[in-house]
């Protein structure tokens, strides 16, 4: 499923949180959102998500304008901060929202099989999440987001606090999930995470200062590096709404 | 809304605090009340000049009074160097003199205790009391019992679901159920059900405990009082709920005590509210807690059924319904309203 920012505006206050953003998602991408820390990334998600009403503009999940009540069925979020409940095993995390989705007992009995297995904490299914290390926590929260099999898939700052190696794990479950035809945004601050996607947009002060295939977004620096397209912006003036 | 508070429940059973905190702190505390305000076995210690008259002393150790026999130049020189002495009594052809340490509660049971001496020795000055409700020389624990149901079934499940619902919304679970399809009325219901079960075994714990182990009497069907109870704890649920929006974490919830929780105890029924000043009485109206307890003293206390305290149950429901569409509306900013 693709999704379309039209010319999307958000402000909080007097404080300008998005401005003017559009650009396409290809559906089956794997689109990376890459900035700075407050720069509108999680903003951004959330306006996709139809969690926040743009200003100006609108956003569109294939054919349905946002927000829209119906469209949550299809869509699977995976929060900056894990939204898990520590006083629950994480099999009752997943039957908890599995529940929500309507699945049917044995589907859902079926799914969480499944997804327990994809992020590899079958072991654990029983015990408790307040038990769980970060990257466990991680990976149950993953494995929440893509219980019903959605067909759009929202992770925000998915491998924040991350070590390498699970890093590398969890990115190849994502490559795993796209597989499957899911389209997947990933918001980041960490520049080489950009590597890994088909696409990226990249979001300082709230504008999209180049959104293309990275390898064209790579052609445009000097050494290769991302980082030097957000030195560019800012010596273009990106501050402006800081 | 089921598997919300499916889940709700099997939450608070796997945090033995919460348990804890929901069913057995306001068992402790009604303990404490009983015994701080209950029946006291204190025998005041008051003092005679040694040639009083046989029969006053006889008169006063008939009371419950521990008499003692002794020449007072200085009644208030007397009490300061004896501690242990609650009163000193005099009687001249001038009048008769009480001296008292200072107003409390033990003051005051010297002087009902010396006053039912003098009334035996001159009958004619004897004033019965009667009370259409409840009796002469109760406890303030029998006085007054009934308030701490309806604090107690309120504030504690206030705290158990303001903190939920604090931790729920900074641990990022509150936004994440609202990425999902679930409707908000299904949330805040949920919760309510979740909660309501607890407020539910909570006002039978409490009712019972009350009523048949500290022995506070109920004049009317306890029924009543499950039903005003659990209808407290329901609201207490959407005003945790409510003041959740306000707080990030939960010491801030803490922090809105004073401002949410106490002022509703001084309205509670504790001070007659025709006493309180500047017609402020009136803040009854908008707290929960003077419903609640209102209807609980009118059937323990006056006997009332359901004629009698269905103004005060329409006024904790509206009170739910208006807490109800304000989460409606807080819940709103996740889903782009």
């Amino acid at each position: 499923m693709d999704i379309q920012l039209n010319d999307i505006s958000k402000s909080f206050g007097d404080q300008l949180a998005i401005d003017h953003v559009g650009f396409t998602i290809n559906s089956g991408d794997i689109c990376c959102l890459l900035g700075p820390s407050g720069s509108g990334k999680t903003t951004l998600i959330r306006l996709m998500i139809g969690a926040l009403a743009a200003d100006k503009g609108s956003v569109r999940i294939g054919e349905t304008v946002m927000p829209n009540m119906h469209m949550l069925h299809n869509i699977g979020f995976m929060p900056q901060n894990d939204g898990l409940y520590d006083d629950l095993s994480a099999e009752a995390n997943l039957e908890f929202f599995g529940s929500i989705y309507k699945l049917g007992k044995t589907t859902l009995q079926q799914r969480i099989t499944e997804v327990l297995t994809l992020v590899d904490l079958t072991a654990d299914r029983k015990k408790l999440v307040r038990n769980f290390s970060g990257g466990m926590k991680k990976r149950l929260s993953l494995a929440i987001a893509i219980l019903h099999q959605p067909d759009v898939l929202f992770l925000d700052e998915p491998t924040v606090g991350i070590d390498p190696i699970l890093r590398r794990q969890i990115w190849d479950q994502f490559q795993g999930i796209r597989a499957n035809g899911t389209t997947i945004i990933v918001s980041t601050h960490v520049m080489d995470e950009v590597l890994e996607c088909d696409r990226a947009a990249l979001i300082y002060n709230g504008r999209l200062i180049a959104y293309d295939t990275v390898p064209h977004l790579l052609d445009q620096t000097e050494n290769g590096r991302v980082e030097e397209l957000f030195l560019i912006a800012g010596r273009e003036g990106g501050t402006d709404h800081a | 809304m089921r598997n919300l508070a499916k889940r709700v429940i099997f939450q608070t059973l796997n945090d033995k605090r919460s348990v804890a905190l929901i069913l057995i702190a306001p068992l402790l505390i009604l303990t404490l009340v009983y015994f701080l305000l209950g029946d006291s076995d204190y025998v005041p210690v008051v003092v005679l000049d040694e040639n009083a008259p046989t029969q006053l002393v006889e008169a006063f150790e008939a009371e419950t009074l521990d008499v003692r026999l002794d020449t007072v130049d200085d009644p208030f020189g007397y009490l300061e160097d004896n501690k242990d002495v609650d009163a000193i009594f005099e009687a001249t052809q001038e009048g008769t003199t009480i001296t008292l340490r200072e107003p409390s509660t033990k003051s005051s049971k010297a002087v009902r205790e010396i006053q039912a001496a003098l009334s035996a020795l001159n009958p004619a000055a004897d004033i019965e009391m009667n009370y259409v409700y409840g009796e002469e020389g109760q406890s303030t624990f029998d006085s007054f019992g009934y308030v701490f149901l309806s604090l107690f079934s309120f504030f504690f499940v206030f705290i158990l679901s303001a903190m939920a619902l604090v931790k729920e919304r900074s641990g990022g679970t509150l936004e994440r159920l609202l990425m999902t399809p679930i409707k908000r009325g299904q949330v805040i219901l949920g919760y309510t059900l979740g909660y309501g079960v607890f407020a539910v075994i909570q006002s039978v714990f409490i009712v019972l405990y009350t009523i048949y182990v500290l022995g506070l009497t109920s004049l009317g069907n306890i029924g009543w009082v499950f039903l005003v109870m659990i209808l407290m704890a329901g609201t207490a649920v959407l005003f945790g709920a409510t003041i959740s929006v306000f707080a990030r974490s939960e010491l801030q919830v803490v922090q809105m005590i004073p401002f949410t929780i106490i002022p509703q105890v001084f309205f509670s029924g504790l001070i007659p509210l025709d006493l309180i000043p500047y017609g402020l009485g009136n803040l009854s109206y908008i707290m929960p807690i003077f419903y609640g307890a209102t209807a609980i003293k009118e059937v323990m206390v006056y006997g009332s059924g359901f004629a009698g305290i269905w103004g005060y149950v329409l006024g904790l429901v509206v009170y739910a319904g208006v807490l109800y569409l304000l989460n409606m509306r807080a819940l709103g900013k996740y889903r782009g309203h």
